[in-house]
């Protein structure tokens, strides 16, 4: 009876996943209609114009460089505000512009990111508290005591493993992306540090130079890549910063991590644990230096978390562009 | 043929002129880290009696190397203005304060990490920015230098690592505070952080 019903959970699972495996051939199909005009596809939609253009939509009025607005536009403006109120806000623009006109000119886009909205802020700070305390009174206190055990080697290797087993996240995001190159690379990798790697302990792939390339990519990315925002800040408990994006992405990626397939039920959860521990310990003082460095440390995690997700979704979508001018990661 | 001539000279004088440009500003970041790494590999430096005069010989490299005006004056963007003269110079004496006690213990810990010098870009006549990476055993990490053009050397304004701004890390938290509080109640909060 048991084995009939673990049968039966298994089989559930497989159809789970082949319907999310079917769902992303059907997207990827979709994307790659001609009569879509998928973003990442047409090379001229993302120039810095539209870039900026779109950034500046999701920022309030009163910081926006004055270089963006018609001038008619802002002449009309100026008019239906009160006299000294205009006065009061061009004399703060003049400030603000100051830095950040000069950014946008450097870069020819606004090189600040755009803040993330923050609704339930209350709700968060209590979850980042939960984690803050949860690093320092548990998971340091173990990823220190398995620091002492298990040889720096040994950790390195087990990282390696556990990044080569998320191969079908990054394959599949890559997909996702139209990123084909970025897909073979990764075959390529996960092939070569398979079979010559130990299973992926090693990482002979990254010692061939030029030649495979790690090509990072998820789902979140994916997401982004595709023009959806981060939504919200939203502060799990365990699992830490993420957005209302990167939310459904997690969902997403459950699917495409391979310990997820692991019984009993209990297993994935307790793989998972032991990666993290393992990570930790070989990035013991990171967090520690973001928080300590903080004059608010909630508000530090959560710049953080949002300066490196929306650069990581700039970088992507300039790679995909033009895959000459950035450097490989 | 005169034309040429004189096109060859302004072609000459721009090739030069950029070359001259380049070399700066990694050359500058690249000459000060390696003076860092000099002072902490020092065999006679090593121990904990001598930590503090180590701490000293690298305060004196972070004058030479960062802007602290234009660092603190961007961190604040537009509520800089907001902060009287002593208010400002306070803060940047308080703010290097907080940057040195949090970063001084992970310079003091860099043991044999590699650090690559990869390449310079020049934003704009005046500003630049210098990418290297750090590496260690288990991973590898991108720091961006940002660099000024002041009084005839770069001076590093700001710091990117792994993609994220200092500056801007900073400018989320306390524009945050600035639109509470006063500056003399932001001050008080970096006051208590350093106590």
């Amino acid at each position: 009876m048991m084995s009939f019903i673990r049968e039966k959970d298994g089989e559930m699972r497989d159809m789970r996943a082949r319907r999310f495996f079917l769902f992303s051939v059907f997207f990827l199909g979709f994307c790659l209609l001609p009569s879509y005009d998928a973003p990442f596809l047409a090379n001229h939609a993302w120039g810095a114009e539209e870039y900026a253009v779109e950034i500046s939509a999701s920022l309030p009025e009163d910081v926006l460089p004055s270089a963006d607005l018609a001038p008619e536009a802002a002449a009309g403006e100026a008019a239906d505000h009160d006299v000294a109120d205009t006065a009061v806000a061009e004399a703060a623009d003049e400030y603000e512009d100051d830095y950040f006109d000069e950014d946008e000119e450097l870069y020819g886009v606004r090189s600040d990111i755009a803040p993330i909205a923050d609704p339930i802020e209350p709700f968060n700070r209590a979850m980042h508290h939960f984690n803050d305390k949860m690093y320092f009174w548990v998971l340091k206190p173990v990823a220190i005591g398995y620091k002492t055990v298990v040889p720096e080697l040994v950790r390195v290797g087990v990282k390696n493993f556990f990044t080569n087993l998320a191969f079908p996240l990054r394959f599949t995001s890559s997909l996702l992306q139209a990123d084909f190159g970025g897909a073979l690379r990764e075959t390529g990798r996960f092939t070569i540090n398979t079979v010559w790697g130990l299973a992926g302990f090693l990482d002979p792939a990254s010692m061939s130079g030029d030649l495979f390339p790690k090509n990072d990519a998820d789902l979140g990315e994916t997401f982004g890549v595709w023009g959806i925002g981060p939504g919200i800040y939203i502060v799990w408990p365990v699992i830490g910063p993420s957005s209302l994006r990167d939310t459904f992405a997690f969902a997403g990626e459950c699917f495409l991590y391979p310990p997820a397939y692991l019984q009993p039920w209990y297993t994935p959860a307790g793989v998972r644990s032991y990666q993290i521990i393992n990570d930790t310990s070989l990035r013991i003082g990171d967090y520690e230096a973001l928080i300590g460095a903080a004059i608010d440390p909630y508000l530090a995690a959560r710049d953080a978390y949002n300066q490196y997700r929306a650069k990581k979704i700039e970088n992507k979508r300039k790679k995909l562009t033009s895959p000459a001018e950035i450097p490989s990661e | 043929m005169k034309k040429t001539i004189i096109m060859a000279a302004m072609l000459m004088a721009l090739v030069l002129s950029s070359a001259a440009y380049a070399a700066a500003p990694l050359e500058t970041v690249k000459g000060n880290v390696n003076r860092v790494l000099d002072i902490l590999r020092d065999p006679a430096l090593q121990g904990k009696a001598l930590l503090e005069k180590k701490k000293e010989k690298l305060r004196a490299v972070y004058y030479d190397m960062f802007d602290e005006r234009e660092l603190s004056r961007r961190c604040l963007s537009r509520n800089w203005a907001k902060l009287t003269a002593d208010q400002q110079k306070e803060f940047i004496h308080l703010f290097r304060q907080i940057l040195e006690n949090t970063y001084s213990d992970r310079i003091l810990a860099y043991k044999n990490e590699r650090i690559v010098f990869d390449k310079e870009s020049a934003l704009s006549s005046t500003q630049a920015e210098v990418y290297t990476r750090i590496i260690t055993a288990s991973s590898e990490v991108p720091i961006f230098y940002r660099l000024i053009l002041s009084d005839g050397s770069w001076k590093v304004y700001d710091v990117v690592i792994e993609n994220i701004s200092l500056v801007q890390n900073y400018r989320s938290q306390f524009d945050e505070i600035l639109a509470k509080n006063p500056p003399e109640k932001m001050l008080e909060i970096l006051r208590n952080k350093l106590k």
